[in-house]
Formats: structure tokens, C-alpha cells, sequence
């Protein structure tokens, strides 16, 4: 019994010593620098977010970023468990809308407006998805769009040009279905992309873009008016043209189809860029916004807030983290992440210059069209069941031929009682 | 007498220490805690407005909760059968077929209990791959032994969906079985086969009147670890099909179903930590009431066939 305590002793000894001398060393090590762990849910951005921060750090050389995302799936659940324990990451990249609002609802983001006095100049509707009360809690930093991706070589070999309009458009897709060509990369297992791709992208020409989205807000419209069923019955225009087994594809596996050459077109979102480009090169990808009702329509293009960046009010160093804010909102950052992560746009007041032609592209729609979000990202996702997973499904059911389009707009509606 | 009795008890609690104090902190505690919680609402993570039974009656009279609830439950009991069929009758079999020595019944044995040292998550992404449509193995076997008219999305078709994810589980977890039955068989006495075997039994009747009774109790054991593990399972369902249980939540079960509700975002599902906590309790207490009728059936069974 005795030699049983002399060891537990001893052992116990051995570790605490251990221990100390373990904090020591790292008091020696990091006495001046400060390191900030910023947080994402884009694990595919490691390398070119440390090269955006390692820019930081040549400036502020005392304060080193380290980024440190977490796999999309598990982000929120991350996120809020990591805040509440009090070991949450200093920045935070924050979804818009719903969602990080339940995040500042902890109370556990910093208010910025008066760290970054700026921010009352970046565009107001960027600014809404992560403000209450004239309180902003995150940095409006990446914007993306929705529109089409297709292949040059597969457009050029049948003679087709970009379509601008829905019926240029299925002229176009049945051209290359009857050529033999798996028209579009799309599956239906993961809903989404269905969603907020397909519907708020392509559909948005249809129901009536940011005007709708608004009415539907103001429960002034329902999904089942007659507009939104329209855009129901456009993305069922699109079901022939997928692959053959569609239900089963993943969204990994479409991006694969797609970014290997082997679909002529892939209803994507702008961030898909740099995935492409990874997969086999952009020379023979081109993009085209999503194609309007008839001629001379405007465009109704879903510039869709997508992350700001928060600071956490808990951080162990609040100062360097204001600091690395006040930078995240400059044009210098700005124009470092758009050539970083070409796709993804800045809502930075200031003149850029995109390096990626495709992103060109994407931002050359802009200027003629008005601009929206995902249908029901804002206020109609705020409870279960959302909005955001009841169109996913909707569209994933409708697709599956269980749903007509006038029946998915009630399912939609439906499950949004709650909301009405 | 009693102060070897006394000794021998301050030994027992030496023993039994540890692990109480390890179990309670780290299962007992939390289990007690979710419960709370599930008496509780309100933002963020830790709910905070006490509001009683109120969880439980709005998982139970709101559509938007109990329908998804029922549906998981459904969907768990149907992934249980599959399983348990799979496993258990399976399993038995091959048990019985490599309890037999022959030449290379060694091999299969260990052969048969491979894929259990494998990730349940590993297990789920191989299953994927080689069922994906696009460049899965499985489509292109099929199509070439000239069955392509068979071929469906297997983990998009929601009348498939469940029991591809079985199956995957089932493969995985089929070699504890087998080693749960052989241990059992192998314990069985010689020569009770042997007099058996003189009397003239066959092996169907050898199975039936010696195996089976002497496994009894094994096959309320492998029946309960997959009752239990199938009510919480979580991983390979997140591994193939996503935490929605997609297509359309007919593969979600309680496993997906809590942690969705629990820890996403409203916007991807969530419900609130408190209802999430409510959804938990409600499948500690389904499997508890599972596990309590299961013991009892084979208890019972057990008792019946030593009479």
C-alpha cells in the first residue's frame, strides 16, 4: 500500500514538474507576440488565408493570425459550444442574417461600430446582415454570386453562345443533350445547392428578384403566389437535363463532373472559382449570369451576403483583435482577399482591380442588374423549421417527382406558418 | 472471518472507485445535466428560461417537431430489423460454419472481424465511393454482369437510402457478432456434439436442440449491444447521408435527428439546445424501456428452455 501511494506520488510529481516547466518554456518563447486564432468554416482556404495574414503580421509585426477553420457541417455547433466554454476563437467568420444573429444573442461578439468608425460607409444592405438595432457586430467582408458555369470547348464544338435568356437557354441545353453531352453536373442529394444556387440564383429572374424577397418579408406575399410558383416550375424545366442516377450525386461529385470536363454547365456559386481552377484549370471555364425571362429584362442577380467577420468581446488580447479588425475592413484587405480568393467579393468602399477573369465576369453583371439574396435567408429562417431547409427540400422533392411545382411552393408555405 | 470479509470489501471499493468516479463524471453527470436542460429554453448553448415540462409537450403536439421525431424513430426501428437480421442471423451462421475446423476457417475468422477495427466514419466514405453513381465500383460491377436495369441511385432514392446504410453498419459490425457466436459455440461441451452426433442428429437438428439453446443468452447479448448502438447511432448516418438524413430525412435517425436539432443553427435544423436536450432524453428513455423488454424476453426464453 505504501509503495502503491510512494508512486502515485511520484508520478504525480514528475507530471507537475513536467508541466511547469512546459509553461515556462512557452513564456520564454512568446513574450512580445500575441497570436489571434481566427475561425472559419472554409477549410479549402487555409494556404491562401495564411498568406493574407502573413501580409498583416509584415505590418503589425507583432500580432501573428492563426487561421483556423472547422469543417462547414460542424461550424456552428463548433462555434457555439467553443464561445459558451470561453476558449472561442478571437475572430469569427459569421454567416449573415439568422445565424450569427444567434451568435451576438450569446453575447459574446464585440459591437464594432465603435472600433471601426469606417464601417458607416460600406453599402447598407451589406451591413443589415450582421446589424440589430443600429448595432453591428461583424465586418461585412465576402459577398458571392449565383449564376452558371459552362465549358467553352463543349459551347464552341455545337455552336452555341452564351444564352441570355430562359428560352435561349433550354434551346441550349437540349442542343447539347441530343449531342450526347451530360448537359449539367447537377445532383439532388445534397439539397442546398438547390436552394440557394438554383432557386435564389436562377429562380430570382422569375419570382421577381429583391422586390419579392422583400414582400415576402413584409408578409405582404406568400410562396404560393403566383410568382414563386413560377420559379418552381423553371428549375423543374432543368430536371431532364441533369445526369443520369442525379439523386445520388453529392455536391462533391458534381464539382468533380463539372470541374474535370465531363458536363457542359454547373449552376454554381462564385466561390467555386478557386475549386475549379484546382480541378483542372480556368482556360476552358467561362460563366454567364443567370438567363432572364425575355429580352431587355433586368437582371435580378443574387449578390448574396455571405460571411463578416466578428470579434470575439472575450478575447485575451481585445486590443490586437481591434487592431486586426480595423484592417480587415480596410481596401487593402479588400484587395488582398479578392486576389487571394478569386469569387469572393469585397463590400469595402474602395476602387479594386480583379485579377480572375471569371470573377471579372461575375462583377461585369453588376452594374445593369438589381441586386438580392437568397430568397429566404432574412427573418424567414429564424425558427424551425426554416425557410432555408424547407426550399432545400421542397426543391430536393419536386425534383424527386414527389412535388409538383405548385405543391412545393405549399410545402414551403406551409411550413412557414410559423413565420405568418 | 469479518475482518477478512472487511478487507476484502475496502479491496473491492479500491477497485471500483476509480471507474465510479470516471463513470459519474463523465457519463452519469451529463446525462442528468441534458435532463435539465430539457426543462429549459431559451438562446445559446446553456438555455436558461426554466419552463418545466413544456419541451416535452411541444415535441409531442407540435407537427413541426413531431413529425420529424416519429419519422426518425420509424426510421430507427426499420435500421434496427435490417441490422439485427443481418447481424444476428448472419453472424450466427458464419459462426457456425467457422466454429467447424477446416482447412482456412482460421483466416475467415479473422477475416470476418477486419472491418470492425475499421472507423465507423472510414467505413461510411468507402461505402460512398463505391456506391456513388457517377464513378462508384458497385454501378460498374452490376452493368457488367448485365444487370444495369437494377441500378438506382442507392443513397438517393429514399426507398433505398435506409438500407444501404444498414447494410454498411451491419458489414462493419457483422465480425463482433461472429466472434460473440463461435466464443459460444466453442464453449459448448464436445461431448454433447459428439453424443449428438452418435445419436444420429443432423445439423439442422444439432443447431436447433444444442447450439441455439446454449447461445441463448449471447444472442439477447449481440441483440441489446445493436439495439443500443443502432438508437444512438450517429456517425455513419453523417458519414453518408449527411446530418439531414437526406434524401428527405429517410435515413435520419435519432442519432442525426439530436444532433441536428441540438447544435445547428435554426436555419440548418436546429431546435434549441433545449428541445435538442428534450429529443436526447426522450432516446435515453426509448432505449432504456428496449434494453428493459429485451432482458426481459430473453431472460424469460433462457428460463424456459432450462426447464
Amino acid at each position: 500500500m505504501k509503495k502503491l501511494l510512494l508512486a502515485v506520488l511520484l508520478v504525480a510529481m514528475t507530471a507537475g514538474l513536467a508541466f511547469a516547466s512546459g509553461s515556462q518554456e512557452a513564456a520564454d518563447g512568446g513574450s512580445d507576440k500575441v497570436k489571434l486564432v481566427f475561425t472559419s468554416w472554409r477549410t479549402e482556404d487555409i494556404e491562401r488565408m495564411n498568406r493574407i495574414n502573413d501580409a498583416f503580421t509584415k505590418e503589425y509585426p507583432n500580432i501573428e493570425v492563426d487561421f483556423q477553420p472547422v469543417k462547414d457541417t460542424e461550424y456552428d455547433a463548433q462555434l457555439q459550444q467553443s464561445l459558451a466554454a470561453g476558449v472561442g476563437a478571437d475572430i469569427i467568420f459569421l454567416r449573415s442574417y439568422d445565424s450569427g444573429y444567434q451568435i451576438y444573442q450569446t453575447g459574446s461578439l464585440q459591437e464594432l461600430n465603435s472600433v471601426i468608425p469606417g464601417l458607416s460607409g460600406f453599402p447598407s444592405a451589406a451591413i443589415a446582415a450582421w446589424a440589430t438595432d443600429g448595432k453591428s457586430y461583424a465586418v461585412p467582408s465576402v459577398g458571392v454570386v449565383h449564376g452558371v458555369y459552362y465549358r467553352k470547348s463543349i459551347f464552341k464544338k455545337y455552336g452555341i453562345s452564351v444564352p441570355e435568356t430562359w428560352d435561349d437557354f433550354m434551346a441550349a441545353c437540349e442542343t447539347l443533350k441530343d449531342g450526347g453531352e451530360t448537359v449539367f453536373a447537377q445532383g439532388t442529394k445534397d439539397n442546398w445547392m438547390l436552394y440557394e444556387v438554383m432557386y435564389s440564383g436562377l429562380g430570382a429572374n422569375f419570382y421577381g428578384g429583391e422586390e419579392a424577397r422583400q414582400a415576402l418579408i413584409a408578409k405582404d406575399a406568400r410562396m404560393t403566389d403566383a410568382n414563386f410558383v413560377e420559379a418552381f416550375e423553371r428549375m423543374e424545366d432543368l430536371q431532364p437535363y441533369f445526369p443520369e442516377r442525379f439523386e445520388g450525386i453529392d455536391y462533391v461529385t458534381m464539382q468533380q463532373i463539372f470541374g474535370t470536363g465531363n458536363a457542359a454547365m454547373f449552376m454554381g456559386g462564385s466561390w467555386e472559382i478557386g475549386i475549379f481552377e484546382d480541378l483542372g484549370g480556368l482556360e476552358d471555364v467561362g460563366y454567364f449570369a443567370p438567363p432572364v425571362a425575355k429580352k431587355g429584362d433586368t437582371l435580378q442577380y443574387c449578390f448574396h451576403v455571405d460571411a463578416g467577420i466578428g470579434m470575439n468581446k472575450n478575447s485575451k488580447y481585445p486590443e490586437e483583435a481591434k487592431t486586426y479588425m480595423k484592417w480587415v475592413a480596410s481596401p487593402a484587405y479588400a484587395q488582398l482577399m479578392m486576389d487571394e480568393l478569386p469569387g469572393f467579393f469585397s463590400y469595402t468602399p474602395g476602387s479594386y482591380t480583379l485579377s480572375n477573369d471569371l470573377a471579372k465576369q461575375m462583377q461585369s453583371y453588376v452594374a445593369d442588374s438589381v441586386p438580392t439574396v437568397r430568397t429566404v435567408w432574412e427573418k424567414l429562417s429564424a425558427q424551425a423549421p426554416s425557410g432555408n431547409q424547407l426550399l432545400g427540400e421542397a426543391v430536393q422533392k419536386m425534383y424527386a417527382d414527389e412535388l409538383t411545382p405548385a405543391q412545393a411552393a405549399k410545402y414551403v408555405d406551409d411550413g412557414l406558418s410559423w413565420y405568418y | 472471518m469479518l475482518e477478512a470479509r472487511r478487507k476484502h470489501a475496502k479491496f473491492l471499493f479500491l477497485f471500483i472507485f476509480p471507474a465510479f468516479i470516471v463513470y459519474t463524471v463523465f457519463m452519469l453527470l451529463p446525462i442528468l445535466n441534458s435532463m435539465k436542460y430539457s426543462l429549459y429554453t431559451g438562446e445559446g448553448l446553456i438555455p436558461n428560461e426554466f419552463v418545466g415540462l413544456d419541451n416535452y409537450i411541444r415535441l409531442f403536439t407540435e407537427e413541426r417537431y413531431y413529425v420529424k421525431f416519429w419519422n426518425a424513430f420509424q426510421n430507427n426501428i426499420q435500421f434496427f430489423i435490417i441490422v439485427t437480421v443481418v447481424q444476428n442471423v448472419l453472424g450466427f451462421f458464419m459462426a457456425v460454419l467457422i466454429s467447424r475446423t477446416f482447412k482456412g476457417s482460421g483466416f475467415i475468422r479473422k477475416l470476418s472481424f477486419l472491418p470492425t477495427t475499421l472507423s465507423v466514419l472510414v467505413v461510411g466514405y468507402i461505402f460512398k465511393l463505391i456506391l456513388n453513381p457517377y464513378y462508384g465500383v458497385f454501378d460498374k460491377f452490376i452493368e457488367m454482369i448485365g444487370l444495369e436495369q437494377l441500378i438506382i441511385p442507392w443513397l438517393g432514392d429514399p426507398r433505398s437510402a435506409i438500407y444501404v446504410v444498414a447494410i454498411a453498419v451491419s458489414w462493419q459490425f457483422f465480425g463482433e457478432s461472429v466472434l460473440f457466436y463461435t466464443s459460444g459455440i466453442d464453449g459448448i461441451s464436445d461431448s454433447i456434439i459428439e453424443a449428438a452426433q452418435i445419436d444420429g442428429a443432423n445439423i439442422w437438428q444439432e443447431i436447433y436442440h444444442i447450439i441455439l439453446p446454449s447461445v441463448l443468452p449471447i444472442v439477447g447479448i449481440v441483440t441489446i449491444l445493436i439495439f443500443i448502438g443502432d438508437f444512438t447511432q450517429f456517425d455513419i448516418i453523417f458519414a453518408m447521408t449527411g446530418t439531414r438524413g437526406d434524401p428527405n430525412y429517410s435515413t435520419d435517425l435519432f442519432g442525426s435527428l439530436f444532433y441536428r436539432t441540438a447544435f445547428s443553427s435554426p436555419e440548418r435544423g436546429g431546435w434549441g439546445t433545449g428541445m435538442g436536450a428534450t429529443v436526447a432524453t426522450m432516446m435515453f428513455i426509448i432505449v432504456t424501456i428496449g434494453v428493459g423488454v429485451f432482458l426481459t424476453f430473453f431472460t424469460k426464453k433462457k428460463e424456459e428452455l432450462e426447464k
